[in-house]
């Protein structure tokens, strides 16, 4: 598979369709944890899903047009400033599924390594400039505090407390979406197939 | 049915104001300290920031919407005051325990910047519908497209969540426990989130196929039921909130060269 | 030439082996009104996709032959091109709002904007047609509030503003109620006086009798018969559709008009039949009777908001009699099942399952011994295993992965969908999923089976199916309740029936007796099955509920 078809996107009304799906299931994602008290966001299954169904390009606007819209009419503004981690993580779970990352169990373990490693990547700066280097998970603060309390550098502890909060969250997320693409049936999936052709019968 | 938009028309001047007007002014308030760099001038933006929200009635609501940060700026404090690597002069303490003047310095900054944040985000939030954003940005040149993907968002949360009290309803039909220990949380999640998520890419299908219909894909020049008329003072203040940006901007290259 | 020219179309969806039309050739003349009928999965939908051109430009796949609109060849037009000819509206009301406006108003104009119609164009356009459709008084309303029948009325109104000169409805009334089905109807009659090609597809078949100039049969893919309605109605019976009540007695009972063919609608028949048969008195019916109790049901009351009773002070006692609940949407039937399953707490009152109060318990408690099939089948789906989905509830009450398995299979055997175990629940089409749900809640081999709206989006064949399950449930000693809008249904398969209307009972025997009172039929809204229509416009004293009952009791006058 060559790079110009990982990055292949179609920009027809079906995928248009599909970013407000994959908001609005981020949404849920992250409502249903909260109703079910599990400590994870879920907070980004729509994202992943556009991501593997739409491609890097689809994967990276779910998650920008995600923390955009939700910053900018929820009152949630926090979630403006990590506009730019949830847009790299579609589009790196994007690259990850057209390059056949989603296609097994384990597979989608890797993805979800790279999720997690781009979310540390980006979200730590932002935690830094904006927080000071807080997450405002109570378990990753609790590890940022033991680690400023023993002197270590602040990008460090910042970066301690993103992973606990990240990983295993993008760890669960990535299997749920796993689940989620195998249900789904071919006659949806092949409205994203970026390489179809109508065949001629006659 | 219930919108996630917090936004009311409670018919205070401040919903009038155009959208863009009070993105401008986000974008003001929030810069200009950046740039000042001083204490004062979060005070002075804070000041601002409530000051339009008691004059646009939705101070009461705006609270409810910083008060979740106060924690976790709480928590800011604490741990700067006790522990930041550049912590020298002690300034109180309680017990054994002692605050540093430099730690607490930087967590009353990070705490404005928050707060300031918050407070200005919601003038926006909660006294503009999204729609109207929307509108007026595809208004103003750009995409359709883009414009369809804000407001259909709020139209597909309500229904998204009507559907999951259903799917909450057939699966404990089918014996599914709901409550109790966490694995027994973890397993409801599955059977609880795939019909929700399925349906509403397979429903993903029929929406684009009535938007297809609709002409929505057609070429050539849209046109529009409403027009939003901008009040004259929509262009001064915007104006006005440019070069007081620009004139903080030009300070703070002067203040980095000497 | 014809309006539309359809000239040996075939095409195949993605992924799939078998033609989903094949060799379809006919022509539609403008101003004409096309009835399209068939089974499921004969390829009605399919045709009218092509006729717009999303097949194959939107689905893809494999095509062959050719469709030409007003002289436009519909594999090529771009789809929002032809839109401007052709318009079209679908089954399922909530997806052909475009989500993207929150008043019907703006909704209405949504595609006017597309276009580029001028705003005070779009203004006098949508105003004429909110009226003309009688949902002006909805315009500043969210449409996603509005009911089924509401929303499909601003549907069709949002493409009859763009002027198409055909109008495709793809069964619009199949998931509304009747109420909702009815108001969809009078729109379709208006329009049939206004001279627009519409192109309907139905299974209501009194619906295509009554306005179709022409009607096309399809099955398999293939083109049956395209000709006038008693035409296709000769044999349309071979291939899964069951001709109108009308022409099924008038051929029994060999009563033809003057050019010798069999009246399609009702109003035909009266006017041939009238005069030349009497009815004589049907004897009492046989029917089983059951005096174990299995629900009792004392002073329910129940609301959502305090002050506003959906259900006032209900008493009903359920023996293993197979019974029908029925009544217009609001009628408090959906809140009533859904108490009793458990799901809702009574406000008032309580209900009593084999004598044991169900206040305490919880509706996964309960499952092992109540069952209930929700009326979208995609509201529980999540495994990717037909036989799986199936197993998910006999697991969960307990039984071992063995027993369970052989539950479902027997379950999956009653709804004829053995063969499908191993697929993926999402790659069947509705009407099977529906079957899927139901025989996952019949695998829990539960006391008592509540069923919502079992009927929709099945054809002739499925509903027939669903009375002989239903049938074979009551054998096994199981208890049926069903909320139903589907009056044939009704009178052929239940022997009990409860009517309600605002909250309360206000009706409550055997078929025969609900359907004979007049004003119960006014006060729950809704219409007599369509034999027994029949037979009391002819003069039967009797009710008539099957076409048994009518042939035996009917006899030509001398």
């Amino acid at each position: 598979m060559t790079a110009k078809d990982i990055f292949r996107t179609k920009f027809d009304v079906a995928s248009i369709v599909l970013i407000p799906a994959c908001i609005g299931i981020n949404y849920i994602g992250k409502l249903f944890a909260s109703a079910l008290k599990l400590p994870l966001w879920l907070d980004s299954i729509g994202t992943c899903l556009g991501a593997c169904l739409g491609g890097p390009i689809i994967g990276g606007i779910c998650g920008a047009a995600n923390n955009l819209i939700y910053g900018l009419t929820t009152g949630d503004s926090i979630t403006l400033i990590y506009a730019l981690t949830s847009l790299f993580i579609g589009f790196f779970v994007g690259i990850m599924a057209r390059a056949g990352f989603m296609k097994s169990f384990p597979r989608s373990i890797i993805t979800a390594l790279v999720a997690g490693a781009v979310a540390i990547v980006i979200s730590t700066p932002l935690n830094i400039v904006f927080w000071g280097g807080q997450t405002g998970n109570v378990w990753g603060d609790a590890v940022f505090a033991a680690s400023q309390a023993a002197s270590l550098p602040l990008w460090l502890s910042s970066l301690f407390d993103e992973i606990i909060v990240d990983v295993p969250d993008k760890i669960i997320t990535l299997i749920l979406t796993f689940l989620i693409l195998k249900a789904l049936p071919d006659k949806l999936t092949s409205l994203y197939d970026a390489s179809d052709e109508v065949e001629r019968l006659d | 049915m219930k919108s996630i938009s917090l936004y009311k028309d409670n018919g205070t001047w401040l919903c009038r104001v155009h959208p863009f007007t009070k993105l401008m002014y986000i974008a003001a308030v929030i810069l200009i300290p950046l740039f000042l760099h001083t204490l004062w001038a979060y005070a002075v933006a804070i000041a601002l920031d409530v000051a339009i929200l008691i004059s646009g009635k939705s101070l009461k609501r705006a609270r409810a919407l910083i008060i979740f940060s106060f924690t976790i700026i709480a928590t800011i404090f604490l741990i700067k005051g006790l522990f930041d690597g550049d912590n020298i002069t002690p300034l109180f303490s309680l017990g054994s325990i002692v605050f540093y003047k430099e730690g607490l310095l930087k967590a009353l900054r990070t705490g404005c910047v928050i707060i300031n944040m918050l407070l200005s985000f919601s003038i926006l939030v909660l006294t503009t519908k999204p729609e109207d954003i929307a509108d007026e940005m595809e208004r103003h040149g750009f995409s359709p497209r883009l414009s369809y993907v804000i407001s259909s968002v709020f139209s597909i949360i309500p229904q998204m969540m009507g559907t999951m009290d259903t799917i909450t309803d057939a699966q404990r039909s089918r014996g599914m426990e709901t409550e109790g220990k966490l694995s027994v949380r973890m397993k409801a999640f599955i059977p609880l989130i795939t019909p929700v998520v399925t349906s509403s890419l397979i429903n993903t299908r029929e929406r684009a196929i009535a938007l297809e219909v609709r002409g929505f894909g057609a070429k050539g020049k849209r046109s529009y039921l409403r027009t939003w008329k901008k009040h004259k003072g929509d262009k001064a203040i915007t104006i006005l909130l440019i070069i007081a940006t620009f004139l903080a901007f030009i300070w703070k290259i002067i203040t980095w060269l000497i | 030439m014809a309006y539309i020219e359809i000239d040996n179309l075939k095409y195949r969806y993605p992924k799939t082996k078998k033609l989903a039309l094949d060799g379809i050739s006919i022509q539609i003349e403008k101003g004409s009104f096309l009835g399209v009928i068939g089974r499921n999965g004969a390829g009605k939908s399919t045709l009218s996709s092509a006729i717009i051109g999303l097949v194959p430009q939107f689905y893809k796949g494999a095509y062959g032959g050719s469709v030409i609109v007003d002289g436009l060849d519909a594999s090529r037009t771009p789809v929002s091109e032809l839109s401007r000819k052709v318009g079209l509206v679908f089954q399922n009301p909530f997806n052909q709002l475009s989500g993207a406006k929150d008043t019907v108003y703006d909704e209405v104009c949504f595609g006017m904007q597309n276009f580029g119609i001028p705003s005070d164009e779009m203004r006098r356009r949508a105003d004429a047609m909110l009226e003309k459709l009688g949902i002006a008084q909805f315009r500043d309303r969210n449409p996603f509030d509005l009911s089924g029948g509401q929303m499909q009325r601003v549907a069709i109104a949002s493409i009859l503003v763009l002027q198409p000169d055909v109008l495709i409805l793809d069964e619009p009334t199949s998931q509304l109620d009747p109420a909702g089905s009815e108001e969809v109807f009078k729109v379709v009659e208006q329009l049939t006086n206004d001279g627009i090609t519409v192109i309907m597809i139905e299974q209501k078949i009194d619906k295509i009798a009554k306005y179709s100039d022409k009607i096309l049969l399809l099955d398999d893919g293939k083109m049956v018969t395209y000709g006038t309605p008693s035409e296709v109605f000769a044999e349309s019976e071979a291939h899964g559709v069951i001709p109108p009540a009308p022409l099924r007695l008038s051929r029994a009972l060999n009563i033809a008009d003057e050019n010798n063919s069999y009246p399609a609608t009702e109003e035909a028949a009266v006017r041939i039949m009238n005069g030349k048969v009497s009815f004589k008195d049907v004897r009492e019916k046989e029917r089983t009777t059951s005096s174990e109790e299995v629900f009792r049901i004392e002073n329910l009351s129940f609301h959502y908001t305090e002050g506003i009773n959906v259900l006032h002070s209900v008493s009903l006692s359920f023996d293993k009699r197979p019974t029908a609940i029925i009544g217009q949407n609001g009628a408090g039937k959906t809140t009533l099942a859904k108490l009793m399953k458990g799901l809702l707490k009574p406000s008032e009152g309580s209900i009593f399952f084999k004598g044991e109060d169900t206040k305490a318990k919880t509706a996964a408690a309960l499952s092992s011994s109540i069952g209930y099939v929700f009326q979208n089948p995609d509201d529980q789906i999540f495994k990717p295993r037909v036989l799986d989905e199936v197993m998910f509830g006999p697991v969960n009450i307990g039984m071992s992965k063995e027993d369970a398995e052989r539950k479902a299979i027997e379950a999956l055997g009653l709804v004829h969908l053995e063969n499908a175990k191993n697929r993926n629940p999402y790659d069947l089409d509705l009407h099977e999923r529906k079957m899927v749900a139901l025989a996952s809640v019949i695998a829990m081999d539960t006391d008592a089976i509540i069923l919502d709206e079992p009927t929709i989006a099945q054809d002739d064949s499925g509903k027939n199916l669903i009375a002989r399950i239903i049938g074979e449930l009551a054998e096994k000693g199981k208890l049926v309740v069903s909320i139903l809008h589907d009056m044939d249904l009704v009178a052929t398969a239940f022997t009990r029936v409860i009517a309600m209307a605002n909250g309360s009972v206000i009706d409550d025997g055997k078929p025969e007796d609900v359907f004979r009172d007049e004003s119960t039929l006014m006060k729950a809204g809704l219409e007599l099955p369509h034999v027994a229509s029949l037979g009391r416009k002819l003069g039967s004293e009797s009710v008539l509920l099957t076409d048994k009952d009518f042939l035996e009791s009917a006899f030509i006058r001398e």
